[in-house]
């Protein structure tokens, strides 16, 4: 083989390693993006699924005021909070479809200071936690009044 | 065209596109803002909640009278004394101030509120007016000769 061919051998392969070089960087930056973006998606649905958790919790007909078949919104009856905490725990399987790893507490702020904790499943293998706290009027049915009070939606998601 | 002209504009071609790659992902993947749902369903929620929640609450220290009808005696006459000889302008000023103190001042959530039948004087005002975004729901309600407003904004 001639010098120059051999010279042409090497520039050929100087070329193709600059060239694969750059493919690898184009390739990790590639990479890097698609897992941010993987993690803000996932973050994403995180919330999502949080959201739809509290939604499901205000709109629990085990707790929701309701007078002649008439729900009223963004209220919870006093009576019935005892009763939904002891039917939770019995069935323990069917909430947990429904709230997944959470904790469902209310806290009455007045007239008088109450706490109530509806349902409580957690773990330590959570990858995000996020508390909503919704204002919610507490109906006391027996005296026909409404204290405020506020709902706090705790969600540990996997 | 000589063989190295033709050579360095392959090489600006190949520059060119590379840059046109770079600015569309950076534009596109890089640069893409997060989507805030929670953030935007609970400041949804939380102002109106809180104000409907707020005027539906009865007064145990004001014969189980509602915070709307409170409103309605503060901007009417000031008939009502409570129990704890407060006035229905001064009881329900207490009682917001204690209730959003609890909740939105612990969850060091910035806010005003605002109950006024004339905006450039009302009848009560509670936290610090907003500045920049905010949400904000705003409650009428009938009394006998004018309309009270009840408001409260969310920073």
């Amino acid at each position: 083989m001639d010098k120059k061919s051999q010279i042409q051998i090497g520039e050929t392969i100087a070329v193709l390693f600059v060239f694969f070089i750059l493919v690898a960087i184009g390739f990790i930056f590639y990479v890097k993006v698609i897992q941010s973006n993987l993690e803000q998606e996932k973050d994403e649905a995180s919330q999502l699924r949080s959201v739809g958790i509290a939604q499901r919790v205000m709109f629990l007909p085990e707790l929701q005021c309701s007078e002649d078949n008439i729900i009223t919104d963004n209220c919870i009856d006093v009576l019935k909070l005892e009763s939904a905490k002891g039917i939770m725990k019995e069935k323990e399987l069917y909430y947990y479809d429904m709230f997944e790893y959470s904790s469902i507490n209310i806290t009455q702020i007045y007239p008088t200071e109450a706490k109530w904790s509806i349902y409580s499943k957690e773990t330590d293998d959570f990858s995000s936690k996020f508390v909503t706290n919704v204002p919610i009027s507490l109906f006391d049915p027996a005296g026909r009044k409404y204290g405020f009070g506020v709902l706090a939606i705790e969600t540990m998601l996997k | 065209m000589k063989r190295a002209q033709m050579e360095i504009l392959g090489l600006a071609i190949v520059v060119v596109l590379i840059l046109v790659a770079t600015t569309f992902i950076v534009r596109f993947l890089v640069l893409k803002s997060p989507t805030e749902y929670r953030a935007g369903f609970v400041s949804s929620e939380l102002a109106s909640n809180t104000l409907n929640t707020f005027l539906k609450t009865s007064a145990a220290e004001c014969s189980q009278l509602s915070m709307t009808e409170l409103l309605q005696d503060c901007a009417r006459a000031e008939s009502i004394t409570c129990d704890n000889g407060q006035s229905s302008c001064s009881f329900v000023n207490s009682t917001a101030k204690s209730i959003l103190s609890k909740t939105l001042g612990i969850w060091a959530i910035r806010y005003e509120f605002l109950a006024y039948t004339d905006a450039k004087l009302p009848l009560i005002k509670i936290g610090q007016q907003c500045r920049g975004e905010k949400k904000s729901k705003l409650f009428p309600i009938p009394a006998t000769t004018t309309t009270i407003y009840a408001k409260l904004d969310i920073c």
